[in-house]
């Protein structure tokens, strides 16, 4: 015997080996069935995760045209191999048995009928083209989504904005990031953070204002978690005004009453200013200060009296000073703040003196509670003033960093501007300059765009339901369970007013459709998204859509060939995904907002903008970092031209919320989102470990009021507010503890529509409604 | 290593006393667990018991009246020791589904791994990343009989076992293959 098989047989004899025993060998080859997917025969490619803003990095694994397996991307920047439970099971929202394959037509009765592609497509046309001939550009509307990928979101923009020279062109952002985006527009004159995910592990105090990041966004908390752990000075702090399982892992829990936060951001800019935190030469070389209108009359709630049809407040500046805001920050001592807030005034002492120390990496983060507020600009003018005045700002561990919601409200809302006054990269429907660039990119006719803004989303719905809008197409999202005070939208077949819903499966937005198209979803198509941190990440096409399901952009593409509008859409049929992006990469290019090249996006994880030299920004507006800085050190704020390239400060007060609690209504309803579920749940229900964790929606109340109302755990309670009611099952003691006087609800659940309670007040700049604040009553359901 | 070798004395003492415990999860309820193998499984008891690492732990608890609770996988991981566990797994709280789904996934495949001969220690068959902790699923009494060590008492796994991370073979360059000509 030769020594190495010697070797082998004492490594056998050792092995000696109950699992090697032919018994136990048979019965484990018994489970392996002939159809059965090792994973070595899948294909696997890369593709970011299609739900949160996060933008983990996911590698999909496929077979036969199918998804079979994800796993966590190893070589994302974003996530390192992690996930959330989510994204662990995307593969599932693929697959539910009622997947929608066929463009299905409502007739005369209610019910829907299978049509062939073409006479949708065809009927699309004629009756946009239609409307377009009798009531005008005005009159015809999309409606899209934070989830619609860079091509929808272009083909959508070109269409509505070149084509039918129409501006109401809206998405759903506007429900989540608009008051981030008039936040950093106002401010900085460019949209997006300057800050990015290396952040966590360079910042010392994390601030997390109304904001369930551990649900929301886990990946990118847990690396917070991870910093923490290495590092024991880090420090987490809580602001919101309900216990959710973030709370557990603060440092200090700060609960606030609602709408409370900008009392308690004054009053940490008091204290900076009143205990010389000032970063005194920054501000002097980088910050001019601006104040606008408070005049509550004026500026209303966007949702009593007039405004309940149309709310169209504009915001006017005017220049400010230092010395003013020491004066109008007398209102905001601890003490005062205290009083409104809830809380201890050493508190707001405290989290000033955090903030204020200058060394200390200090990062706010923020998402919906910030967002959807009556105020939410000047929520996020606050957030952002509080870093502007004591200059920590634009350099690693020490950023504002608004955190976005959407896979690619980013990407595509955002950048690409499919919003009613934008255009893409910054640019603005009223500014002629911006409309010429539009219209040299697009081949038009000088003078020919819109320059009046089309209405904003909660405008364009109640224009709808009024009939000023006659033909509308929603793709992606889901408004009829996510829209604010949904009683009043209701509306019914044969109206006069035309209803297009792509999507992939059933909702309750396709139940009021006239025209339902199945879409492919995620890698069933090409695509591109934008997330959090600037970063822009391409998938290829990995699966095949089930049925006749096509992409949104494709869709969008027929129907405008069929207007004879096919010329906005030069490409071949096959190859147009990397021709479109580069078109819209034009606009993108030498200003500040350059995405990177698509042959680039095809090999990496994705690049942060601005993209120069095939180089990625980690930092935007740094000195040594952000390659439009001129400066040798600091920072620049080079695109708010209208501030002399330095950055505004706003002066921003304290103003109650549209709707508070009193006798007859006695708590406030706040809704938001859980961890498992993604939005409205069309999708993650569908998924059976996500159902099965949580099928329902619940709403939680707190222990002293349950008491009160003597109800527990699985009991049913009824749930009115001024505009709607319904039941739902209690839960108290769960993973949210909302302080006495205050319900949540989650609104994922179709069959408990929680937007029949809330109130469409909105914010006076952003024109977002705020879905956290509204006033209800809960009574008990007799057991049945 | 010290927690290496607890675990080696945890899975010899379960050999003793084996016959008192519970069987590991039948395969069918350990493929319904998960979405597909691979996925994150689901929690199959009530959630809200405490902290989750106390009973899942480097090696692994015996529960009175509920059975083995098996080690973590992730318990030397890097960086994720500060990650919630319930990022990833969540409880379920029912047997309904919302609607039905068409998803195959790929199936849980609990023979040994591929071996170069007979003799050779196996290839690992999964992705090392977020299951360092080999003793977790591969020793004790929560291990599987078909993938359960026979050499527990060995510390260092990956001395001889290793991940096979792609299905392609070695193509040498075409200078040194026409040296070999
Ligand atoms: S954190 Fe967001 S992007 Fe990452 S896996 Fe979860 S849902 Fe997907």
């Amino acid at each position: 015997m030769k020594r190495r098989e010697f070797l082998q047989s004492l490594a056998l004899a050792a092995a000696g080996v109950a699992a090697h025993s032919p018994a136990d060998r048979a019965a484990a080859e018994g489970m392996r069935d002939a159809a059965q997917i090792d994973p070595s025969d899948l294909t696997w490619g890369k593709a970011p995760c299609r739900f949160c803003g996060t933008g983990c990095g996911v590698e999909v694994g496929t077979r036969d045209g199918r998804v079979a397996a994800v796993r966590g991307d190893r070589k994302s920047p974003v996530n390192r191999g992690l996930l959330c439970v989510k994204g662990y099971h995307l593969p599932g929202f693929l697959y539910g048995e009622d997947r929608l394959t066929k463009p299905m037509l409502r007739l005369a009765d209610g019910s829907f009928e299978a049509i062939s592609w073409d006479a949708a497509l065809d009927m699309i046309a004629e009756r946009y083209a239609k409307v377009l001939e009798t009531d005008g550009p005005d009159a015809v509307a999309m409606y899209g989504s934070g989830q619609w990928t860079v091509h929808d979101g272009y083909a959508a923009l070109k269409w509505v904005k070149a084509g039918m020279r129409s501006n109401n062109l809206e998405a759903n952002a506007r429900l989540c990031m608009a008051s981030a985006v008039m936040g950093f527009m106002t401010q900085f004159q460019s949209d997006e953070p300057m800050g990015c995910y290396e952040d966590f592990e360079a910042g010392d105090d994390f601030f997390l204002w109304g904001n369930n990041m551990a649900e929301m966004h886990p990946v990118l908390f847990s690396r917070i978690l991870e910093t923490k752990r290495q590092r024991g000075d880090v420090r987490i702090v809580d602001i919101a005004t309900r216990r959710t399982p973030t709370s557990d892992y603060a440092d200090l829990y700060v609960e606030i009453r609602p709408g409370t936060d900008l009392a308690l951001a004054n009053g940490i800019l008091q204290q900076i200013l009143a205990k010389g935190w000032v970063a005194e030469s920054f501000v002097r070389e980088n910050v001019v200060f601006q104040r606008g209108n408070e005049d509550l009359e004026e500026i209303g709630w966007g949702c009593y009296g007039a405004q309940k049809d149309r709310y169209t407040f504009a915001d006017s500046g005017r220049d400010s000073s230092i010395e003013e805001l020491g004066k109008f920050l007398a209102d905001y001592t601890p003490d005062k703040v205290a009083t409104l807030c809830g809380i201890p005034s050493a508190q707001v002492e405290t989290l000033a003196e955090m903030y204020g120390a200058s060394n200390r990496g200090t990062v706010s983060l923020w998402c919906m509670g910030v967002n959807q507020h009556t105020r939410g600009t000047w929520m996020n003018n606050l957030l952002n003033d509080i870093h502007l005045l004591t200059g920590k700002i634009g350099r690693p561990g020490a950023n504002p960093l608004s955190l976005t919601g959407q896979p690619s409200a980013c990407g595509t809302v955002r950048e690409v501007g499919t919003l009613s006054n934008r255009l893409p990269s910054d640019r603005l429907v009223t500014k002629d300059e911006h409309r010429t660039t539009a219209e040299q990119i697009w081949g038009l006719e000088p003078g020919t765009l819109p320059a009046k803004p089309g209405y904003h989303t909660v405008d364009m719905f109640r224009a709808l339901s009024r009939g000023d809008i006659k033909a509308i197409w929603i793709q992606t999202t889901n408004p009829w369970v996510s829209l604010p005070n949904l009683n009043r939208f209701e509306r019914s077949p044969g109206d006069g007013r035309f209803i297009v819903v792509s999507d992939i499966y059933p909702t309750p937005t396709t139940q009021v459709a006239d025209l339902v198209l199945p879409s492919s979803a995620w890698v069933e198509r090409e695509g591109v998204f934008g997330n959090t941190e600037r970063r822009t990440q391409q998938w290829n096409k990995l699966a095949d859509p089930p049925g006749e399901a096509r992409e949104d952009a494709w869709q969008i593409i027929e129907v405008a060939r069929r207007m004879g509008m096919g010329h906005l859409f030069p490409w071949g049929e096959d190859e147009w995904h990397e021709a479109m992006y580069e078109e819209y990469r034009r606009f993108s290019l030498g200003t500040g907002k350059d995405v990177a090249s698509y042959a680039q996006l095809k090999e990496t994880r994705g690049m942060r903008w601005p993209v120069v030299d095939g180089k990625e920004t980690a930092y935007r507006y740094a000195a040594g970092r952000d390659p439009y800085v001129t400066k040798s050190k600091g920072v620049h704020f080079y695109k708010a031209k209208k501030y002399g390239e330095k950055a505004a400060f706003w002066l921003r007060p304290y103003q109650p919320p549209a709707e508070v609690p009193d006798d007859e209504f006695p708590l406030w309803l706040t809704t938001g989102r859980v961890l498992e579920h993604w939005h409205t749940g069309s999708m993650t229900r569908r998924v059976r470990q996500l159902y099965q964790a949580v099928p329902k929606a619940y709403v939680e109340l707190n222990r002293s009021d349950a008491i009160d109302l003597e109800v527990g755990t699985g009991d049913r309670v009824r749930i009115v507010s001024r505009r709607g009611a319904l039941e739902a099952t209690v839960e108290v003691d769960g993973r949210g503890k909302p302080p006495r006087g205050t319900v949540f609800m989650p609104f994922f659940d179709e069959s408990i529509l929680v937007n029949q309670l809330t109130l469409d007040a909105m914010d006076n700049i952003s024109k977002e409604p705020d879905y956290k604040k509204c006033a209800v009553r809960v009574e008990r359901v007799a057991r049945g | 290593m010290r927690a290496l070798l607890f675990c080696a004395c945890l899975a010899s003492l379960a050999l003793v006393s084996g016959a008192a415990r519970a069987e590991p999860t039948s395969a069918a309820e350990r493929a319904a667990r998960r979405l597909f193998d691979g996925a994150p499984p689901a929690i199959p008891h009530d959630s809200a018991v405490g902290a989750c690492v106390s009973c899942h732990s480097m090696a692994g608890r015996e529960i009175p009246s509920m059975g083995y609770a098996p080690a973590s996988p992730h318990a030397r991981t890097a960086g994720i020791a500060a990650v919630p566990c319930k990022q990833c797994h969540v409880e379920k709280r029912t047997d309904e589904v919302f609607v039905g789904s068409t998803f195959r996934g790929i199936e849980q495949d609990l023979r040994s791994g591929k071996r170069a001969n007979p003799l050779a220690p196996p290839v690992i068959p999964h992705m090392v990343f977020m299951r360092e902790n080999c003793a977790a699923c591969h020793t004790g009494p929560a291990a599987r009989s078909e993938i359960r060590t026979s050499h527990p008492e060995r510390a260092n796994c990956r001395q001889c076992h290793v991940e096979r991370v792609t299905t392609g073979v070695f193509a040498p360059s075409r200078e040194t293959s026409a040296q070999g000509r």
